[in-house]
C-alpha cells in the first residue's frame, strides 16, 4: 500500500480510536459527572433564554455548550457528544499544518481538552469555543492571500470573539503572517481586538477580567480555566513547532512512524487522564445520581460491595435503608457519621443539600425539602438553574397547594426537552384535590406533611421527627428516622417511649 | 428607469411585509356566540384608571383555554383598531400613545373576541379610563427570585413605564470578588424622585453603600461603633443632603405548615442620620428595648416618620424573640426636624395600629402631605411576607381623625383602598408618584410567591382598580420567575452605568 493509502487508511482510525476511547471513558468510568453537569442547568427553547445567553461575548459557544449539556441526562449520549467533539478538534488541528512524523501532536489539543472535563465544573461552551475557532482557521486557510483575506479577519475578530469569547486569540495567532510579509494590517489587527476588549469593558455590565479570560466556560466565575487556555493555545504552539521542523517532519505517511506517533501521545496523555480523574467524587455522583432517581435497590446493592464515607453517600446509603424499613435494625452495618450521616445540616452550596433534600421529601418534609432544593438551586456559581430543582419545585408546591407557584416551574419545565412530558402529565394535577390525594407519591407525602407551624432552620432537631412520626404513624420512614435519630445520639430514654408507643399503636 | 421603479416596489412589499409581521390588525369576527361576561384577561385592565403616559396595556386570553384573541380598541373619536396575535393582544406603541392622547379624561372602549375550541365567543366589552394626570416616567425595581437565605443573580433595574424600556442600574455581579459569599444589593432609594442624589446597598462581597451626591459616586461604610449596623431602609431628606437610615439586626425564620412561609424579624434596630457631605453619622433613636424602623421624611423635609415596636407585655420579654415575634407589633410616630441644627423632636404618636391588634410599616406621605400610606398586617414587621399584609390610607389634614388614630379609636377604613388591595395576598411597600395621583405598591397577588408591581389611582380620597405593570409580552409576568423587590417612581432615569458604579469600588 502507498503512503497516501496508509494516511487514508490510518488516520480515520486513529481518530476514531480516539473518539471511542472518550465515549468509553465517559460512558463507563465518568457517566456520573456527565449527570452532574445536567443537573446544574435548565436549556429552554425558549427565545428570552437563548438571548440572554448569545447577547455577551462567547454567547454562542455558551449556547452549543449547554444545548448539548441537556443530553448529558443519558450519559452515554453525553459521552458520545463529548467523543464527537474532541474527535472534530483533532481532525480540525490536523488539517492547520502539515504534521507528518509529529501526527501524534494533533491530538494534543484534544487530549488537554479531555483533561479540561475531568473537572466537573467545566462546561463545554469552552469546547465549542476551541472548536468553533478552529473551524473559523479552518476556512481561512482555504482563503488565497490579499486584501480580501484582510478585509475579511478584519470583520471576522470581533464576530468570533462575539461568538466564542477570549479563546477566538488563537484564531488571531494562527493568522500570524509568515517571514518577510507584510505585518502592519496584522499588529493593527492586534491593537484593533485590544481596543475593542477595553471598550467592551466599559460598555457590558460583566466583570472587565472575565471579557479577557471567558465569560462561561467555567462554572466558577473567578476560576481562570487554564486548561481550557493551554489546550487553545496548545495549536498555536504545536503548529508552530510543525512548522519549525517542516523538512524534517513532513514526509509522507508511515505506517509505522504515524500509528507510533499517536500510540505514544495517547499512552502518556491517556495515563495522564486516567491518574488525573477524580473518581472518588464520580462515586459520590454516582450516589446523589441514584438518589435522584430513587434507585434503593440499587443504592442497596452498591453499598453491600462497598460501604460509603463520605456525607453524602452516608445519606444516601441511610435513606435507601429506610425506604426498606432497614436503616434502624442494620443502621451500625454500616459507616456511620454521626446525625450529621443521617440528615445533615444544610450548607451553602450546590451539592451537598440536594440528597438531604431527597431525604426531606421522601419523609414528608416538604416545606424544608422546598427551601433545601431553592438554596442548593441558588448557590449554583454560574447562576444557572437546574432542571432537577425545578421539577422538584413544582412537586413541593403541588404538594403544599401552592398551584400557581407551581404552574411557573411547570410552564418554564415545558419549554425544556427532556422534561416537557412529566411538566405535560403534572400541569392537569394543579388543583385537582382528588387526584393529587390518589397520586402514588403526592397523596401520601400532602398526608404526612406538618399539621402543627414551627420554625425551622439548617439543623433538624428529633422534634420535627418526632412531629411527623406522631401526628402520621403510617410514616413509616419518620420511624425508621427516629429510631435511628435516637440510636446514633444515645437517647435511650426516648428510643424506650417511641418502642412503647408503636407497640401500642401498631 | 423599469428596472428602478421595479426595484423600488419590490422594497416598499418587503417594508410592508416587515411592517404586517410586526403588527398584527385581524378582523372581527363576522359571528360569535355572546359570553355575556366580560373576558378572564391577564392582566386584569378591565375597568382600570390608567395614566395619560402608560406603556400599551398588552394582555391575553388564558391559552390552555383559547386559540385566538381579538381585540378592538375604540377612542372617544370613533378611531377604531384591532389587535390580536394568538392569544395575546400586543399595541404598538406609537398607536397606544395617540390612543391615550385622544382618550384623556374619557376612556377606551375594548371588545374582546376569544376562539374557544374553534367557536368564536363574544365578551362584554370593559373600559379603560385614561386619567388626565401622568404618572412619573420611571420606576426602579430590584429583581431578584424570593429567596430563603441563598441568591444567584439579581440586580436593580430601571423600567420606563411610557414604554418597555428596562435597563440596569447595578447587578451583583460586576464587582463580586468573593463568589464563595456572594453579593447582595438593595435598597435603591432617591431624592425627591431625582437621580442625581440616590443611593443603593452591596452587602457581603466588596460591601458598602454606594451613595451618589450630585451625580459623584463613592462608596461609604455607614457602620460606626455605637451603630448596631450599617444604614439598612433609607430615606432621603427631600432637600438636604441628609439621609435617615434605620440600622438592622434581621434574621430569618422559616415555617413549617404556615402560609405565610418565612419570617423576616428583628432583633434589634435604630434609626440613623447620615450626613452625605461630612459623612457623619448620628443617632435619631435607639431605645434598647423596642425596634424603630422604616424612617420617612415628610415630603416639606420637617418631620421624620417612622415604625416603633410596642413594648412586649412582661411575661414575653426574655422569651425567645421566635415565639414572641407573632406579638410584636409596630406603631407609627414622627419627630420634628430642624433643618438649622439638625435636632430632631420629641416622638409623637401618628397611628396607634397596636391598638386595632395591628402593625403598621413603610410609612409614606403624599406629596403634598395630605396622606399617610403604609403596609398593616397583624404583627411584625416585614409584611410582604404576610398574607394579611394590605395597604392603608390616613387623611393627616384631618386633625380630628388623625387624634381619634392616636387615641385608637379611629379605624383607617374611611379611605377606602379595597381596588388596591389584594384579597388574602400579601401587598406591601405603598408608594406615592410625584404628583401624587398614583399609588404603588409591591404585592404578590398573582400566585402568593412572585411579587409584582401594581398601579391605583388616587384623587380626592379614593382609590381605583389597581393594574398591574405592563409588558410588552403579557405573559412575561407568568414565566418570570423573579421578585420585584422594593419599587421606586423615579421622574428621571438612573444616568450613570453599570460599568461607572463599579469603578467605584
Amino acid at each position: 500500500m502507498s503512503s497516501a493509502g496508509h494516511s487514508k487508511f490510518l488516520r480515520p482510525l486513529c481518530t476514531l480510536l480516539f473518539g471511542v476511547a472518550v465515549l468509553l471513558f465517559f460512558g463507563l468510568a465518568y457517566p456520573h459527572h456527565l449527570h452532574y453537569q445536567e443537573q446544574y442547568q435548565l436549556f429552554l427553547f425558549d427565545r428570552a433564554y437563548v438571548w440572554e445567553i448569545v447577547r455577551l461575548p462567547g454567547g454562542v459557544a455558551d449556547l452549543l455548550g449547554r444545548f448539548c449539556t441537556q443530553f448529558f441526562l443519558f450519559a452515554w449520549v453525553g459521552a458520545l457528544i463529548i467523543g464527537a467533539l474532541l474527535s472534530a478538534v483533532q481532525l480540525l488541528t490536523l488539517q492547520l499544518v502539515c504534521w507528518g512524523r509529529l501526527y501524534g501532536l494533533s491530538f494534543v489539543p484534544s487530549l488537554l481538552l479531555w483533561l479540561f472535563l475531568l473537572d466537573e465544573n467545566a462546561l463545554l461552551g469552552g469546547i465549542w469555543a476551541v472548536l468553533l475557532t478552529l473551524l473559523a482557521s479552518w476556512g481561512f486557510s482555504r482563503l488565497p492571500n490579499g486584501w480580501l483575506r484582510r478585509i475579511l479577519l478584519l470583520c471576522a475578530i470581533p464576530v468570533l470573539y462575539w461568538m466564542v469569547g477570549p479563546v477566538c486569540v488563537l484564531f488571531f495567532l494562527l493568522q500570524a503572517p509568515r517571514p518577510k510579509r507584510a505585518t502592519w494590517w496584522y499588529y493593527g489587527v492586534f491593537v484593533l481586538l485590544a481596543a475593542m476588549l477595553v471598550i467592551l469593558s466599559y460598555c457590558l455590565p460583566v466583570p472587565a477580567e472575565r471579557l479577557w479570560l471567558g465569560i462561561h466556560y467555567h462554572r466558577y466565575p473567578t476560576v481562570v480555566p487554564v486548561l481550557l487556555w493551554v489546550a487553545a493555545l496548545s495549536v498555536f504552539v504545536l503548529t508552530l513547532t510543525a512548522r519549525a521542523c517542516h523538512r524534517w517532519v513532513c514526509a509522507p505517511c508511515h505506517f509505522i512512524v504515524t500509528p507510533l506517533s499517536f500510540l505514544l501521545v495517547a499512552i502518556g496523555m491517556g495515563c495522564l487522564v486516567w491518574n488525573t480523574s477524580n473518581f472518588k467524587a464520580e462515586k459520590v455522583m454516582r450516589f446523589d445520581f441514584m438518589a435522584r432517581h430513587q434507585q434503593w435497590n440499587r443504592i442497596l446493592a452498591t453499598i453491600k460491595a462497598e460501604k460509603p464515607k463520605n456525607q453524602i453517600g452516608v445519606t444516601v446509603q441511610n435513606l435507601a435503608l429506610a425506604k426498606r424499613g432497614l436503616l434502624a435494625d442494620h443502621l451500625f452495618d454500616y459507616h456511620q457519621n454521626g446525625i450529621a450521616g443521617l440528615l445533615p445540616d444544610v450548607e451553602r452550596d450546590a451539592t451537598s443539600p440536594l440528597p438531604t433534600a431527597e431525604a426531606f421529601y421522601q419523609l414528608g418534609m416538604i416545606s424544608v425539602a422546598q427551601r433545601t432544593v431553592f438554596e442548593a438551586q441558588e448557590a449554583i456559581l454560574d447562576f444557572q438553574k437546574s432542571a432537577r430543582c425545578y421539577k422538584r419545585l413544582a412537586q413541593t408546591n403541588l404538594i403544599l397547594g401552592s398551584y400557581e407557584v407551581a404552574r411557573k416551574y411547570l410552564k418554564a419545565l415545558q419549554k425544556t426537552h427532556f422534561y416537557r412530558d412529566w411538566a405535560n402529565e403534572t400541569l392537569p394535577l394543579l388543583g385537582n384535590e382528588e387526584a393529587i390525594a390518589q397520586h402514588p407519591e403526592y397523596g401520601h407525602l400532602r398526608k404526612w406533611g406538618y399539621d402543627e407551624d414551627f420554625y425551622f432552620s439548617d439543623h433538624v432537631t428529633p422534634e420535627m421527627l418526632e412531629s411527623l412520626y406522631f401526628n402520621h404513624p403510617d410514616n413509616s420512614l419518620a420511624y425508621e428516622y427516629l429510631r435511628a435519630y435516637y440510636l446514633l445520639t444515645g437517647d435511650r430514654e426516648r428510643y424506650a417511649r417511641l418502642l412503647l408507643h408503636t407497640s401500642m399503636t401498631r | 428607469m423599469y428596472l428602478s421603479r421595479m426595484k423600488t416596489k419590490l422594497l416598499l412589499a418587503v417594508a410592508l411585509l416587515l411592517l404586517s409581521s410586526c403588527v398584527s390588525h385581524p378582523d372581527v369576527p363576522t359571528s360569535s356566540k355572546e359570553a355575556k361576561c366580560q373576558p378572564a384577561i391577564f392582566p386584569d385592565y378591565c375597568d382600570v384608571t390608567v395614566p395619560c403616559n402608560i406603556a400599551p396595556l398588552n394582555f391575553m386570553l388564558p391559552a390552555d383555554q383559547y386559540e385566538v384573541c381579538v381585540a378592538r380598541l375604540t377612542t372617544p373619536d370613533g378611531q377604531q383598531q384591532t389587535y390580536g396575535k394568538g392569544v395575546k393582544v400586543q399595541i404598538p406603541e406609537s398607536e397606544w400613545h395617540k390612543m391615550l392622547g385622544a382618550s384623556k379624561g374619557k376612556s377606551i372602549k375594548i371588545e374582546v373576541w376569544g376562539k374557544k375550541q374553534g367557536e368564536w365567543l363574544s365578551f362584554s366589552p370593559f373600559e379603560i379610563y385614561v386619567a388626565e394626570q401622568p404618572i412619573d416616567e420611571y420606576l426602579s425595581y430590584r429583581l431578584i427570585e424570593p429567596s430563603y437565605v441563598a441568591w444567584d443573580y439579581m440586580e436593580i433595574a430601571q423600567r420606563n413605564l411610557t414604554s418597555f424600556k428596562e435597563t440596569q442600574i447595578f447587578n451583583n455581579e460586576i464587582t463580586m470578588n468573593d463568589k464563595t459569599i456572594g453579593q447582595c444589593v438593595n435598597c435603591h432609594s432617591y431624592q425627591n424622585y431625582k437621580t442625581d442624589n440616590m443611593l443603593f446597598h452591596v452587602r457581603l462581597s466588596n460591601a458598602g453603600t454606594i451613595i451618589v451626591n450630585d451625580g459623584k459616586i463613592s462608596k461609604v461604610n455607614l457602620k460606626r461603633d455605637y451603630t448596631i449596623s450599617g444604614g439598612v431602609y433609607p430615606s432621603w431628606h427631600p432637600t438636604a443632603k441628609l439621609i435617615a437610615f434605620s440600622t438592622n439586626k434581621t434574621r430569618q425564620g422559616f415555617h413549617t405548615a404556615n402560609p405565610n412561609k418565612i419570617e423576616v424579624y428583628d432583633l434589634a434596630s435604630d434609626l440613623i442620620l447620615y450626613d452625605v457631605l461630612t459623612d457623619s453619622v448620628s443617632v435619631i433613636c435607639e431605645d434598647p428595648d423596642l425596634l424603630e424602623v422604616y424612617p420617612t421624611w415628610s415630603p416639606d423635609g420637617k418631620y421624620l416618620y417612622y415604625c416603633k415596636s410596642v413594648p412586649l407585655p412582661e411575661e414575653l420579654r426574655d422569651k425567645d424573640i421566635r415565639s414572641t415575634y407573632p406579638k410584636i407589633q409596630y406603631n407609627l410616630y414622627r419627630r420634628s426636624f430642624d433643618m438649622a441644627s439638625h435636632n430632631f423632636g420629641e416622638e409623637e404618636l401618628v397611628y396607634d395600629a397596636a391598638s386595632h391588634n395591628k402593625s403598621a410599616t413603610l410609612p409614606r406621605i403624599s406629596p403634598d402631605g395630605r396622606y399617610l400610606l403604609f403596609a398593616e398586617g397583624q404583627y411584625g414587621c416585614f409584611h410582604i411576607r404576610h398574607n394579611d399584609g394590605d395597604i392603608v390610607c390616613l387623611q393627616l389634614d384631618d386633625a380630628d381623625a388623625t387624634l381619634r388614630a392616636q387615641i385608637g379609636e379611629e379605624t383607617p377604613s374611611d379611605i377606602d383602598l379595597s381596588k388596591l388591595n389584594s384579597q388574602g395576598l400579601p401587598d406591601s411597600y405603598p408608594t406615592w408618584s410625584s404628583n401624587g395621583y398614583w399609588i404603588m405598591c409591591a404585592s404578590r397577588r398573582d400566585d402568593g410567591n412572585f411579587c409584582r408591581v401594581y398601579f391605583s389611582y388616587f384623587n380626592h380620597g379614593k382609590a381605583e382598580k389597581a393594574f398591574l405593570l405592563p409588558q410588552k409580552d403579557p405573559e412575561l409576568h407568568v414565566s418570570l420567575l423573579k421578585s420585584y423587590n422594593r419599587p421606586e417612581f423615579m421622574v428621571e432615569p438612573v444616568k450613570i452605568s453599570v460599568n461607572e458604579f463599579s469603578r467605584a469600588f
